[in-house]
């Protein structure tokens, strides 16, 4: 093969796989958000945790001790992402979620976990979808996140009686547990931060 | 000649079993309490028999093992959790001082009861130097079970590393590990500390279900003792090995030579794991009081002592034959 066709080839080859690529950057940014959260989007803090994330890494030592005495195992870790992140716990609802029993701020060695009665936990708050939520979109009746709620009426309640459509109340602490109960496949609940409100806003 | 005598308390020369005894303990300690955190979760979620058969095997097992114990298995088995990184025995917690040290580095603030956790360890260290390194890390476990895995191996034939390094090469280890740890705002010493890394990791592995990036690194320090240095991670890179030198520089008990015992035979230089120089009173700040030298010593040349800095050389020990042709003629008593 001559230098100046393999040259020609190898060119070519570059210029289809530089075109091919152009509708799938094009649909990469022009496509609206994904349905689903990023997966780092999905990890929320534990309970009584330093506010700042970065704080939060700063003072997490890495021990494993809150996992360790967590009773339905909900604490997970970032175990091969490295960085500022490595070994340091979080929450992921769609996992597991949180039960809100106390015992990882007790037994916290640092100033990363500090006890904090439950209902002044802040680990986010659930949002819900109300173009997906089965009672929401008249698919019938649920109520699985409001009965499984650990705060009760102050967190998430029926936006009306005996009407099962369920509404994020200011008063949830975002423990997941809705999350995790939540039979829709797509997961309409979760929990974000506390300024993304209780709604899912769409973009139409 | 009214010293030679002298003979070390006879309990001393047995130390060696008991600090594998306690090095196994610890390890062991740290493969089962992750079981036990995982039979608390069991009995928690209420759910025996949603179980898979192994699970509830396993659920029996440890019911019939603790239940002698408690009654009330999820919360009184709290009583012992955690690592040697930092642990909790009924509610007393104890930490590493390098953790003490990394969050301070990282937080560039002191949370006092935190530092108060490692206050214990940092007492005993300065009274017994750097016997954590010996007598407890889980990684020294596996290191020395790695260095006979080594002699094996020479025996077969394969060639295994003896290459000296610059011992100073830790200080340097720890003080980077704690500029960078200031620097990017998390503890980084734990990510390159074996203990901390083999805590976690075996609990990752049990309760979680995988091991973490720790393990690769951790594999990579076997490697590093294997192929270039004996016991090379503990003697020339460990950050938590260094700051227990310097905590430790100046310990009230150290082992000691009593010179009119010795006869140069050189094999508490070949036993130590450090590398250090026993034979000629070349302890150092690096020694980490594990008595293994006691224990190899066939005329009892090696005992513990109460005193602030090593003894000067002491020259050749008095049953060598150097010694005794140097003083031939003065008569032995």
């Amino acid at each position: 093969m001559s230098r100046r066709r393999f040259l020609r080839q190898a060119a070519t080859g570059v210029s289809l796989l530089l075109g091919a690529s152009v509708p799938y950057g094009l649909a990469q940014l022009l496509s609206p958000e994904p349905a689903r959260a990023p997966e780092e989007r999905r990890h929320r803090p534990l309970p009584g945790a330093l506010k700042d994330a970065a704080d939060f890494s700063a003072a997490c030592i890495g021990c494993g001790l809150c996992s360790e005495v967590c009773p339905p195992n909900c604490i997970l870790f970032h175990e091969r992402e490295g960085g500022e992140v490595v070994n340091t716990p979080y929450i992921n609802p769609e996992y597991k979620g949180c039960i809100l029993c106390g015992k990882c701020m007790q037994v916290c060695p640092t100033e990363a976990l500090t006890e904090t009665p439950r209902e002044r936990v802040d680990m986010g708050i659930a949002q819900i979808d109300r173009l997906a939520c089965y009672p929401w979109v008249d698919r019938g009746i649920c109520g699985a996140c409001v009965g499984i709620c650990p705060l009760g009426e102050r967190a998430i309640r029926f936006k009306m009686w005996n009407q099962y459509r369920p509404v994020v109340q200011q008063g949830c602490v975002g423990c997941g547990l809705c999350v995790e109960v939540c039979p829709h496949p797509s997961l309409p609940i979760r929990i974000v931060d506390r300024s993304e409100g209780t709604v899912t806003r769409h973009r139409i | 000649m009214s010293s030679s005598n002298r003979k070390p308390f006879f309990l001393w020369r047995h130390l060696n079993k008991l600090r594998w005894l306690v090095l196994s303990t610890v390890f062991a300690m740290l493969v089962i309490l992750p079981y036990v955190h995982v039979y608390q979760n069991y009995v928690s979620a209420h759910a025996y028999d949603l179980l898979a058969p192994s699970e509830q095997r396993f659920y029996d097992l440890m019911q019939t093992l603790t239940e002698p114990l408690t009654d009330d298995p999820a919360e009184d088995l709290d009583a012992i959790k955690g690592n040697t990184w930092s642990g909790t025995f009924w509610g007393f917690k104890l930490s590493d001082p390098l953790a003490a040290a990394g969050q301070m580095a990282a937080s560039l603030k002191v949370f006092g009861p935190f530092l108060l956790t490692a206050l214990i360890p940092i007492l005993a260290t300065l009274l017994l130097g750097r016997f954590y390194c010996g007598w407890i890390c889980p990684a020294t476990f596996l290191y020395e079970l790695n260095s006979n895995l080594a002699v094996w191996l020479q025996k077969l034939g394969v060639r295994t590393g003896h290459r000296h390094l610059d011992r100073r090469l830790k200080y340097v280890v720890l003080a980077l590990g704690l500029v960078l740890s200031a620097a990017t705002g998390a503890v980084l010493v734990a990510a390159i500390y074996p203990p901390a890394i083999i805590g976690r990791e075996i609990y990752y592995a049990v309760a979680l279900g995988g091991f973490g990036a720790g393990a690769v690194f951790f594999v990579g320090t076997l490697l590093f003792d294997l192929l270039v240095a004996r016991r090379g991670f503990c003697r020339y890179l460990c950050p938590g090995g260094a700051l227990y030198s310097l905590l430790g520089r100046y310990r009230l008990f150290r082992i000691q030579r009593i010179v009119e015992n010795c006869n140069d035979c050189a094999k508490c230089n070949a036993v130590c794991e450090f590398g250090l120089d026993p034979l000629r009173d070349g302890f150092g700040q690096e020694c980490n009081n594990c008595s293994a030298c006691i224990a190899v010593c066939p005329t009892d040349a090696m005992t513990f002592r109460v005193r602030f800095t090593d003894q000067p050389d002491q020259g050749p020990g008095h049953l060598g034959r150097q010694y005794r042709k140097q003083h031939a003629g003065e008569g032995r008593s």
